[in-house]
Order: structure tokens, then sequence, then C-alpha cells
């Protein structure tokens, strides 16, 4: 068998794929936490409206969730771009593909970021 | 695209599936690769439901009573099993990544898939019988 050197593909980036583990490891911590909320508390694992506002009323609460989607969007993003990246696209197919993701990152952090801000003005 | 090219890259992706001659790295790089497409998904879609929790409680808990039924319970279940597993898959990645335990990759794997169906359970004990 003829070993085959190893190499990038193209439109790899080390700094994505950094950003993606570290934020991989700080989401898994995150995660824990919103799974056990949001499935292990209450009457069939699921809170209430009310019990969510409660929830947001703790101060550290939105700024953890917040962190969450800040993490979470990027690092969903960027694995879904590694594994197009699998397939082979031309550049144009790429280039429009990081314009995409990129928008709607922005897009999907700066609503959720909002959504818990209204969740945690809520008077409880 | 020519025909050749899409049965190629249609083919390629069927391969990801194929449990022939596929070594315990290979089950692990796929695994990793199809829990992070149901958690994207579900990612998107979960910002988007949420919305309903900007309309008050009359609109977000009418939508609980609609999720509460077995197959959605049973979604919501995937997505937390896919979350477990793609996590501590995504962590021993991390450490191999960055040259720790290579030599034990396998073994921290089974490890892990192990704590993942302990977490799996637990979850599935809260979820289904509350």
């Amino acid at each position: 068998m003829i070993a085959e050197k190893s190499s990038p593909k193209s439109g790899e980036n080390v700094w994505l794929w950094l950003i993606k583990i570290v934020s991989g490891v700080l989401i898994v911590v995150i995660l824990g936490v919103h799974f056990v909320v949001n499935h292990a508390i209450g009457t069939g694992g699921l809170l209430t409206w009310q019990d969510v506002v409660n929830y947001y009323s703790h101060p550290i609460v939105p700024i953890m969730e917040s962190l969450f989607i800040i993490l979470v969007v990027p690092h969903s993003l960027i694995g879904l771009r590694g594994i197009i990246l699998d397939l082979r696209p031309s550049r144009g197919i790429l280039t429009a593909i990081n314009w995409l993701f990129s928008i709607v990152g922005v897009v999907a952090v700066v609503y959720g970021v909002w959504l818990i801000s209204v969740l945690a003005s809520q008077p409880h | 695209m020519t025909i050749n090219t899409t049965r190629n890259w249609l083919v390629g992706a069927i391969r990801w599936f194929d449990p022939r001659a596929r070594q315990v790295g290979t089950w692990a790089f796929s695994l990793n690769r199809i829990t992070a497409l149901g958690l994207t998904l579900y990612l998107f879609l979960h910002l988007i439901v949420l919305s309903q929790l900007a309309q008050g409680p009359k609109a977000y808990d009418g939508f609980l009573a609609t999720i509460k039924s077995p197959i959605f319970i049973f979604g919501e279940f995937l997505v937390v099993a896919a979350g477990i597993i793609h996590g501590l898959n995504g962590l021993r990645i991390a450490l191999n990544s960055f040259g720790i335990a290579i030599p034990y990759q396998k073994q921290l794997f089974y490890g892990l898939m192990a704590v993942a169906l302990i977490g799996c359970a637990f979850f599935a004990v809260k979820m289904f019988l509350g």
C-alpha cells in the first residue's frame, strides 16, 4: 500500500478548526447544564413558560445561555462547513457558503441573544 | 454536474453508513458526523420554535402541550442522545487533536461511549417516566 502524504483540503482554515475545538469543549459543559435544566427537571422534563422565566431571572443564566448561543452557532456552522469541504466544492460555491453561513450565524446569534434578553426582562 | 459525478457523490455519501470492513475509528467518525447533522438541524429549528417563548405563556404553554406527545418526547430524547454522544466523542477528538492519549484513542472512545450510554439511560428515565 502506498502511503499518501496528508495535506489540507482546499478551503480548510486552522483558525476555524481551533474555534470549533475550543467552542466544542466549552459547549459540553454548558450543554450539560442546559440538558439537565430542560429535560431532567419538571414534570415530563419540559419547563412551563413561568418556569423558563423564573430560570432566566437568575443573573448567571442569561449570561450562560448567551455564551451558549455564541459558542454553539459558530461551532455547528464551522462543522457543517467542514462536512461540505469533504464534497470538494468549487471555489465559487465555497465562497457562497462562507457568506451564507456568516450571515445565518450572525442572525441566529443576534436573534438568540435578543430572545434571552426578552425572557430575562419578564416579571417573575 | 454530470451523472457520473452525481453518482460518485451519492455513493460516497452512502458509504458513511456502510458497516462492512469498518474499523472503530471510522464508526466514531461517522457517528460524530451523523449526530452533528442532526444537532445542527435541530439547533435552527429550536431557535425558530422558541420564538413562542417571546409570545407569552399562552402561546408557549400551548406549544408545550402539543410536544408532550410520545413521538415528540422520543424525538427530544434522540436530540439529547445525539448531544451526549457528539459532545463526549468531541472531547476525545479535542484531546487527540492536541496529541493527548493518541495511543489510547480506541479505549477512550469505548469508555466515553459507555459514559454516553449511562447518560442516555438517565435522560430516558427522566423523559419517558417523568
